[in-house]
């Protein structure tokens, strides 16, 4: 499985969560807290806000399978202009554990896909970069942003991200 | 229930249904926002739903998904839904998500009325 270097750089925060539905309101306040003053326009913090919350709870219900004595980690580190925020559950190699299909809204109206499946393409599409590694039964997603002017917008669908 | 518990208020407007939310759009979001649709299409008149997220801070995927079990029920049964209210970010992610291809998303409620004729 692939692995993903650890981040370098400053540590703005690291704590962890209770694998309990609805924790993942709780990483996205402290994530939110931890750059705050960093320089996200409010637009980007959204973003990142929205692609924490997502991972995190995809940490609770696929990684740890909302065992409430697991622990999710996040860590939160600088490194110049990006913010890298660090997910691990210990669910080992699980979904999502790389880029997969875009859900398809045309297929999901019609019937022929499930309504749900949106998390990791909202992930994708929120953050500039997007890591999946796997050590033993440590799984992380790490999610990079990247702070101040010149951030890139992150792409539209059929921008070729 | 806290503040960030889902409710529904449904009104209707002449052939317009609206469905007014507040709190968080998440799954606990399910049985509140299927009976709030259930209500909209009983009147069998309502050609129009809107959906005002005016007072709506929190939307997640599994949100998202239930807004597309709401349209495609509602285009089922024929019925155009549009959206009110939806901050900047959940505007980006409506047009991420491809979900304004098929709800119309105006700025607020009064907007979104106008626009259907009231």
């Amino acid at each position: 499985m692939t692995s993903v270097a650890h981040p370098a750089g400053r540590r703005l925060a690291s704590f962890t969560v209770a694998s309990e539905p609805g924790n993942e309101r709780v990483a996205r306040a402290r994530v939110a807290e931890a750059v705050a003053g960093l320089g996200l326009t409010a637009a980007r913090l959204d973003r990142l806000k929205t692609a924490v919350a997502e991972a995190t709870m995809n940490a609770i219900e696929h990684g740890n399978r909302n065992q409430p004595e697991i622990p999710v980690d996040v860590e939160v580190t600088q490194d110049g202009a990006d913010i890298i925020v660090a997910i691990t559950d210990r669910g080992g190699e699980h979904e999502p554990a790389g880029p997969a299909a875009d859900p398809d809204l045309d297929l999901k109206l019609a019937g022929a896909q499930p309504p749900r499946g949106w998390g990791l393409f909202l992930i994708r599409n929120m953050v500039d970069a997007m890591q999946v590694s796997t050590d033993g039964p440590r799984h992380t997603i790490q999610l990079t942003i990247r702070a101040g002017a010149g951030a890139p917008e992150p792409d539209l669908p059929g921008g070729g991200q | 229930m806290n503040d960030r518990t889902c409710a529904a208020a449904v009104h209707a407007v002449d052939g317009t249904a609206i469905i007014k939310l507040t709190g968080e759009v998440d799954g606990s979001a399910a049985a509140v926002l299927t009976s709030a649709y259930q209500q909209a299409a009983a009147d069998g008149s309502a050609q129009t739903v809107v959906l005002d997220f005016a007072r709506v801070d929190y939307i997640n995927s599994t949100g998202i998904a239930l807004i597309v079990s709401v349209l495609a029920q509602a285009r089922a049964q024929r019925r155009k839904v549009v959206a009110s209210g939806l901050s900047e970010h959940y505007r980006e992610i409506f047009d991420i998500t491809r979900l304004s291809d098929f709800i119309e998303v105006f700025g607020d409620l009064d907007t979104a009325l106008q626009m259907q004729g009231h």
